[in-house]
């Protein structure tokens, strides 16, 4: 007879991974299921230069029209050709995603920023949309629990818009980053250090940053949070953790009482069917593959009494932004500026309060700001010339390269905004895929236009001079690659190239994302208005939960991640009441 | 910044005093030996060029193209006083890559297109003088907006890609940029500039 486990985990990454760990420490028998394969850090990550692979960081030609990645991630990411997703007529939304132990945790941006009620309860201050069913005081004993474990480097700042809470000491700041802070304070803007879950001290038994700069490439000995890590080695710890790789949840199955049985997965490589059963099934596979097994776990979505199944997708708006030198650092000598990966960042000062309320738009953003010395200097292409004079007018900008990029944008919630099943399309697996409708609002575009102007004054004041063909990732010619010629616009799981000079924000050009998707299955005091109430328990079947951006009502300026683990520990307590008074 | 040898002995202290920390420094060392991320691989000391290009013989352009594309990448990033094109062997990169990309045909028609246009041009024949005036004429668009050249497409293409070949080299990233990350640092240098504390 097959095992029944006390809860089944589907996912790895932030809150996969956070759950696991949670229930297995509370003594309950928990299941893993990852769609991905095993990955070690330690032994799979290599920090190598540009040079020692063959393609230069890029990916084999072609190849990233499969991978949203480079040469030294890709692996980790997920391959598109396996697992498709569609996208209606006026859609065009790049669907970043992972497919390992780990998830998006092994190469995420690490921003750690708390939200605050003036966006848990944007919707009372402005009457759009939905608040949220939590507030700031729900919220903090969970922030403060997950930074106190994850480790968060990060200065106070005292500000309410930007809550402050249990930080490492912050990474100093660069040359370029102190000009910018001087900008800031010249402007009557606030700035503060990026708050990243990024070591700066020993903590929790895992060794500080070593300043490589090889973030996004997965970090070798665990200073950056991610699953494998941080959150897996105390779950596994207890005993009570059984993680299974490569396999793909098909659905979740129900009983006759209401309840989740358990679910059906399919072996990634030998294509086996198989069911397991537990108590409590929590979903954990990234916000819009919840909403997928949601989808196909009953006609007209499981949990979905409310209608709402699918609805208000979310991204944070990308796009916009500037990119340069500052004259200051020109002809200065090479320094170690991209060690750490960080940055500024810039609360948002608008929206927040009657007094910064704004006639033309609602909402606001926050506003990121680094530079200095880069692995490849992204601008050189672009810069007219050649021979030894062109190499040393590169060499002279590229230790004063400057960005100013938007961290955090809100996207208002529109309930046409949605996932649905393809009826059509499957994946390698026999299994629907998923077809997105994304489209901007006004609101939307003209909040990127204002930050574009906020970019501009601030690039200004640091003294910056704007230069097209600067930015991050490789050249836009690379074989496969987005901008070359056998790859459109649209293209799906490219990766991302630079932006160039000033970006075209409200120029009519359709906005970015940032790879912030929430929404979906929102959060809502009442049954009505949303599939999962405060705990991410869903309001129709008592024994699953949804653990993810999936209960975002709206999306805040915040990077998602801490958040999302905030809610997934405050998630994780109340299942664990709930089992405990429930007999087994 | 490097560590210094007080630096490595402290933190190893400070790792030893802490329960269970032992196996993480141990994989921090681990991973610093096995991808030469120690002190000493930074700047001149970053690892060696692989093996690939070193043996490399050319197999997608035809002899006289390539011979025309490696004098091209050589007047476009030159040896001076740092290493050049030359160097980073801009040339059978630009050639590996096309090889390779036998799944991206619009790219490799691109490239002979663009060997042809140059060939028009009587680039291959030419002498190095009149090599470096044919460059000169084929990028005068690039600074003056209202010239043309039939072969300006092809200057793009090349130096695009030279570009890239150059300056992810050990010879354009360590030599000519001196790179200073992707190495083992025990803190991060702060700005220490009172300039740069007010604009």
């Amino acid at each position: 007879m097959a095992t029944t486990y006390d809860a089944i985990v589907i996912g790895s990454g932030a809150c996969g991974g956070w759950a696991a760990m949670e229930l297995s420490k509370a003594g309950m028998k928990v299941l893993m299921l990852e769609a991905g394969s095993h990955i070690d850090p330690a032994k799979d990550f290599h920090h190598t230069f540009l040079y020692q692979m063959e393609y230069r960081g890029q990916a084999k030609p072609g190849a990233l029209r499969r991978y949203a990645g480079s040469e030294r991630n890709y692996r980790i990411m997920l391959d598109s050709s396996e697992n498709p997703y569609t996208t209606g007529p006026d859609t065009v939304y790049n669907w970043g995603r992972s497919r390992v132990l780990g998830g998006r945790t092994l190469h995420w941006a690490r921003a750690s920023d708390r939200m605050a009620d003036y966006e848990f309860k944007a919707a009372s201050r402005d009457g759009y949309g939905l608040d949220w069913a939590v507030s700031y005081a729900d919220m903090k004993p969970y922030y403060d629990r997950v930074e106190g474990f994850i480790g968060v480097s990060a200065a106070k700042e005292g500000l309410p818009q930007f809550p402050d809470g249990v930080f490492l000491p912050p990474m100093p700041l660069n040359c370029a980053e102190t000009i910018f802070t001087a900008a800031c304070k010249s402007l009557g803007w606030r700035s503060t250090h990026r708050r990243l879950a990024q070591l700066t001290r020993m903590h929790n038994n895992r060794p500080p940053c070593h300043y490589c700069g090889n973030c996004v490439n997965g970090c070798d000995v665990g200073a950056m949070f991610n699953t494998v890590a941080v959150t897996l080695p105390p779950a596994l710890k207890t005993g009570n953790l059984e993680v299974r790789t490569d396999t793909v949840v098909a659905r979740v199955r129900m009983n006759n009482e209401n309840r989740a049985q358990g679910v059906t997965y399919i072996e990634r490589n030998t294509m086996k069917s198989v069911d397991v059963d537990a108590r409590y099934v929590v979903l954990a596979a990234s916000t819009l593959e919840n909403t997928r097994l949601m989808l196909l776990s009953a006609k007209g979505g499981l949990a979905n009494s409310s209608d709402t199944l699918g609805h208000y997708m979310m991204d944070q708006v990308g796009g916009g932004g500037v990119t340069g030198i500052l004259p200051k650092l020109k002809g200065g000598p090479s320094r170690l500026d991209d060690g750490k990966s960080a940055g500024i960042s810039i609360p948002n000062f608008q929206n927040i309060d009657k007094k910064t309320a704004r006639k033309d738009f609602i909402r606001g953003y926050v506003i990121n700001a680094t530079g200095g010395q880069s692995e490849y200097p992204q601008f050189a292409a672009a810069l007219p010339g050649y021979g030894s004079e062109w190499k040393k007018e590169v060499k002279s900008r590229y230790v004063a390269q400057a960005r100013v990029w938007i961290a955090g944008g809100e996207m208002l919630s529109q309930k046409e905004n949605r996932v649905e099943l393809d009826p059509e399309v499957k994946d390698r697996w026999g299994i629907p895929v998923l077809k997105i409708h994304f489209t901007h609002s006004d609101n939307d575009r003209k909040l990127i236009a204002d930050f574009q102007e906020k970019a501009d004054e601030l690039f200004k004041r640091a003294g910056g001079e704007a230069m097209p063909g600067m930015g991050r990732g490789g050249p836009t010619g690379f074989p496969g690659a987005p901008g070359s010629p056998d790859v459109g616009a649209g293209g799906q799981g490219g990766g991302r190239g630079g932006r160039g000079g000033r970006g075209a924000a409200g120029g009519g050009r359709a906005l970015g994302g940032s790879i912030h998707e929430v929404g979906t299955a929102r959060m809502s005091a009442s049954p009505k208005d949303g599939v999962l109430n405060s705990f991410c328990q869903t309001h129709d079947v008592p024994n699953l939960y949804v653990f993810g951006g999936n209960a975002f009502p709206s999306t805040g300026d915040k990077h998602p991640t801490l958040t999302m683990m905030a809610l997934s520990a405050r998630g994780c307590d109340h299942l664990i009441e709930q089992a405990k008074g429930r007999k087994a | 910044m490097l560590p210094t040898r007080r630096d490595l002995v402290d933190l190893a202290v400070r790792a030893a005093a802490l329960p269970g920390a032992a196996e993480f420094f141990a994989t921090w060392l681990r991973a610093a030996q096995e991808h030469q991320h120690d002190a000493g691989s930074t700047g001149s000391n970053a690892p060696p060029e692989p093996p690939l290009l070193l043996d490399y013989v050319p197999k997608f352009f035809a002899a006289d193209d390539f011979e025309a594309l490696q004098a091209f990448t050589e007047i476009l990033i030159p040896t001076d006083d740092t290493p050049g094109a030359r160097q980073a062997r801009c040339a059978h990169y630009i050639d590996f890559l096309m090889q390779a990309s036998g799944d991206v045909p619009q790219t490799q028609n691109a490239w002979r297109d663009a060997l042809k246009a140059v060939k028009e041009t009587g680039f291959h024949a030419a002498d190095a003088k009149g090599r470096a005036a044919l460059v000169e004429a084929m990028s005068k668009p690039e600074r003056d907006r209202s010239a043309t050249h039939p072969a300006y497409n092809a200057y793009r293409l090349i130096k695009q890609q030279t570009t890239f070949a150059f300056y992810t080299s050990r010879a354009g990233m360590i030599g000519a940029l001196e790179y200073k990350g992707n190495s083992y640092n025990a803190s991060f240098p702060a700005c220490t500039h009172p300039e740069h504390h007010t604009v």
